[in-house]
């Protein structure tokens, strides 16, 4: 009957066509590694993308060397969060490079990763950065530490916390400086942290989804001064834009941890090449160029050579100080967390008790 | 069976019932199995999260205050925006179809621009245009302290370029159809333009301007690709229902997600049933 | 008579000529007013942003535009929302045509609900559409077993896009297709049928020609839309960049990633591509009528 309408069968042919061919396409995650060709998906964040374009090649060759294997990669790189609910919900990744733990938690809170990452060089942290201000060329808001972020007027950008990683730092450098009084005008406590979180985000103007959207939209103009990391300014004015970090006195490092996800480099066979490449990142080379792209290292060695471009900060505290993000995150982005509570009251809303 | 008697036969029964090779059943299968899956169960899935723990959970999650805002700041835009593309829509289908001047047919064909023209697209280009470092959105903002972009107006904004040919396209092929003989007659009786257009033109083409409406209505509730570049987004002020759910996504509130997404869906569908109706009773009139 | 009264004689001459000649042309005022009003805003609301597209991809030269665009990412992002937008308007075509058929001929109860339901992709949020499949494929979904039994991902993978992509797209065809179908006089069919076709030929040679002009405006609206999709894919994933990313999620990287030339000319070069198909269509209808 078919062969009476010629025209049904072509377009069914055609139809069965495409769908194998997108299959196909599709279906390629799950091949293993066919004798010296091995491809590895890395899913990063969005800041150190410079970093890893060089970093990979570098690899590339390093592994070739050393194994005769050819590795290929595929990077996706998008907010921390995203990224890792991405794998968490089955975005078959082989290394991830996240902005910070608690999103590498919650890859191992899913089971995925079943190793102790952290027993890796710099307790699985292979760059840190601190959350810096970019300004305008000429600093004309006169922005040279925390407590100027909460004259009035001033137009700020800070990423939503809900959604970027970047974000959370933010917050956390913030309140963390105030409290251990280095923002003048406000004691140092709960209060008066939270007194100047209210300050400050009285003045937020956008919240964008990430930390890169954030500071791409203060590249277009928008706002006086972008609260973000060391590290995007420093990527920023590479690429040649005109605008100044301003490194407060005191504020939180922010380490990046890395890590192989047991469960697809088990189901994809890439074990041998994800480890050789997380090792790889710890090594003098990748963290040079790292510090190549505004990264700090946390390796004293490279730490002390490039001094120059990285200023020692004055009063440096970490996520530690908080108890960790195991405590940090439900306390301060909860739902009735410190920094929803200190919203509601910039539009005099009442939240949570 | 003669011919006439055949077809007479048929004509008892309303519906027309061809025989297929596969039966009748087969057919409404495929069909059924379609829409099942490309479409009633997503909105099952949603509607059983959403309600998981209960009518208790799925209350608290929407009346949290910034879900409730979110909400509060969608319905609000999309209403403004509605009322002014209802507007401008109806207007500019008149001048198309009534008018003739240099440029109409270019006019004609800018309408469905927006059709063209991905969200995330129209988001970046209204931030690059009246963002307040432009000279637009600066002067605004100097003199009346009225910002644009990363504020309300922004969203309305964002959202008429995106409905523009929505009540356009609606009214433009009714008001084609309109016989002029009574605006004619009633022109002869003295009635001013005014008054023709409002007694006159506008009562046929009530329908297609609230269809148009309601339309553009349903489109704005969840847009997401350019509010989300243009909005702002801060909560409380800024951060419409689609980018609440999508922050709430993004942040493991799954429960949160979906009760305020069951909210959205269940508005946009009483909506849609309501403009169905009304596309219905007018299909009674005129048959 | 002094100057002061002849003067003023004078400006009452010019008002009272000038009213005159308002009252002569007021239809005619009144009616370069308003389509003066429509141009304006026209010209504000969708013009000067569609030029700013268009000068923002060109602000270093054509050549850099085309040289943007000359990127392997490219050709793989554009290929790929090409494929899927094929892929989707075939299956809706389709489907489409069969789900419109049944409503217009057959009677079944929920008749309206269903009806009702047909629209609703067009106005959910993409951002839940997207959401509504990762409930579903996730990893926890709820059709995760079936899934994983075959072997395929569907989530952060192609077919979630595909997905996604069908889903916001269901409306245009169907709703295309009902009316047309509707106003089709059954005589024809009822016809062929008592002169022996069965009922697949009755459709294809007696119902499907007259359904031409449904069908070509539905593909083209369900092309134009599954060309321009972003919030969903978003959300459902996958789009890693020179594999399984689309021309949206590529200019929303190059966006990130500061290429401003080559986001615009990439939006540009779709857009163009959607208004070609949208404009095609009208013209070709407008030529039928």
């Amino acid at each position: 009957m078919f062969f009476k309408h010629p025209k049904t069968l072509v377009l069914s042919l055609l139809l069965l066509a495409l769908l194998t061919t997108g299959c196909a396409k599709s279906g390629n995650a799950t091949q293993a590694p066919t004798g010296n060709a091995v491809k590895l998906t890395l899913a990063a964040y969005t800041t150190p993308r410079e970093a890893y374009g060089e970093i990979i090649p570098l690899f590339q060759k390093y592994w070739k060397d050393k194994t005769g294997q050819t590795v290929t990669f595929e990077e996706s790189y998008q907010g921390s969060g995203a990224q890792s609910r991405a794998v968490a919900e089955g975005f078959e990744a082989d290394i991830v490079a996240l902005s910070l733990e608690a999103d590498i938690t919650r890859i191992e809170t899913a089971g995925l990763i079943t190793h102790d990452w952290r027993s890796e060089p710099f307790g699985g942290m292979v760059s840190t950065s601190a959350v810096a201000f970019a300004v305008r060329q000429g600093n004309p808001k006169n922005i040279h530490d925390w407590a100027d972020l909460a004259q009035p007027g001033l137009q700020i950008l800070t990423p939503n916390p809900k959604t970027s990683g970047g974000a959370m730092w933010n917050i956390l450098g913030l309140y963390g400086a105030a409290k251990r009084g280095h923002v003048t005008g406000y004691s140092a406590d709960d209060k008066g942290a939270q007194d100047f979180l209210l300050a400050v985000l009285k003045n937020v103007t956008v919240m964008d989804k990430g930390a890169r959207e954030s500071i791409t939209n203060f590249e277009k103009g928008v706002g006086d001064v972008a609260i973000t990391y060391e590290n995007e300014v420093l990527v920023g004015k590479q690429a040649g834009q005109n605008y100044e970090l301003v490194l407060p006195t005191s504020t939180i490092r922010i380490d990046n941890p890395v890590a192989v996800v047991d469960t697809y480099v088990d189901k994809h066979g890439t074990r041998a090449a994800a480890e050789g490449f997380v090792d790889f990142l710890f090594t003098k080379q990748a963290q040079e160029v790292f510090a190549k792209y505004g990264l700090r290292s946390p390796g004293p060695e490279v730490a002390k050579a490039t001094a120059a471009s990285y200023p020692p900060i004055q009063d440096l505290f970490t996520i530690d100080d908080f108890g960790g993000w195991k405590q940090a995150t439900p306390t301060f982005f909860g739902d009735d967390g410190i920094f929803y509570k200190v919203f509601g009251q910039v539009q005099g809303i009442q939240i949570g008790g | 069976m003669s011919l006439q008697t055949t077809i007479e036969s048929s004509n008892t029964n309303s519906t027309y019932q061809p025989s297929l090779p596969w039966g009748r059943w087969s057919i409404r299968f495929v069909a059924l199995s379609y829409l099942l899956v490309m479409l009633i169960i997503p909105l099952l899935v949603i509607l059983q999260d959403g309600f998981s723990k209960g009518l208790a959970e799925f209350w608290r999650q929407i009346s949290l205050p910034m879900a409730w805002h979110a909400l509060q700041l969608t319905l609000w835009t999309s209403a403004v925006m509605t009322i002014i593309n209802t507007i401008m829509g109806t207007l500019t289908a008149f001048v198309l179809v009534r008018y003739d001047f240099p440029g109409k047919r270019l006019l004609n064909g800018i309408i469905d621009l927006p059709l063209a023209i991905p969200t995330l697209v129209t988001g970046v280009m209204l931030v690059i245009l009246f963002g307040p470092q432009q000279a637009l959105g600066a002067w605004l903002k100097d003199q009346f302290n009225f910002s644009v972009i990363f504020a309300p107006p922004g969203i309305i904004l964002a959202l008429l370029f995106l409905t523009f040919p929505f009540v356009v396209r609606s009214v433009q092929p009714v008001l084609m159809e309109l016989d002029r003989v009574q605006e004619h007659a009633a022109a002869t009786l003295g009635a001013g333009a005014w008054t023709i257009f409002r007694r006159i033109v506008l009562p046929p083409l009530s329908l297609p301007v609230i269809t148009g409406a309601l339309l553009s209505f349903a489109r704005a509730i969840g847009e997401f690709g350019s509010i989300v570049i243009v909005a702002g987004n801060i909560p409380f002020v800024s951060q419409t229902a689609a980018v609440y759910v999508f922050g709430e996504v993004e942040s493991e509130n799954r429960l949160g997600a979906s009760a305020v997404s069951i909210v959205m869906v269940a508005i946009a569908f009483g909506l849609l049933m309501f403009a169905d109706y009304l596309r219905q009773r007018s299909k009674g009139r005129t048959a | 008579m002094s100057v002061s009264s002849s003067s003023r004689t004078a400006q009452l001459q010019i008002q009272s000529s000038l009213l005159a000649w308002l009252d002569r042309n007021k239809s005619k005022l009144g009616k370069w007013t308003l389509i003066g009003l429509v141009v304006a805003y026209v010209a504000f609301l969708i013009v000067t942003p569609i030029s700013a597209l268009v000068v923002g991809a060109f602000q270093k030269g054509i050549g850099a535009s085309i040289a943007s665009l000359n990127d392997p990412d490219v050709f793989v992002a554009f290929w790929n929302t090409l494929w899927i937008s094929l892929v989707v308007v075939i299956i809706h075509t389709v489907f489409g045509t069969v789900v419109a058929w049944i409503f217009v001929r057959h009677r079944f109860p929920g008749r309206n609900l269903i009806n009702g339901l047909i629209d609703m992709p067009f106005a959910v949020s993409p951002v839940v559409a997207g959401y509504m499949l990762l409930l579903l494929f996730g990893r926890n979904g709820m059709l995760a077993p079936v899934i994983d039994a075959l072997g395929i991902r569907v989530a952060f993978a192609m077919p979630g896009m595909v997905l996604a992509t069908l889903f916001v797209t269901l409306p245009f065809m169907i709703r295309e297709l009902i009316p047309v179908m509707e106003a089709f006089n059954t005589q024809q069919e009822k016809a062929a049928a008592t002169l022996g076709a069965n009922g697949w030929q009755t459709f294809w040679r007696v119902t499907f020609p007259a359904l031409r002009w449904g069908m070509i405006y539905g593909i083209t609206l369900t092309f134009a839309r599954a060309l321009g999709e972003f919030g969903a894919v978003l959300v459902i994933g996958g789009g890693v960049q020179g594999h399984t990313e689309t021309a949206t999620l590529f200019i929303y990287r190059a966006l990130d990633e500061r290429q401003y030339i080559g986001a615009y000319s990439a939006a540009l070069a779709l857009g163009l591509f959607s208004l070609i198909l949208v404009l095609g269509s009208d013209w070709l209808r407008q030529r039928e009528h």
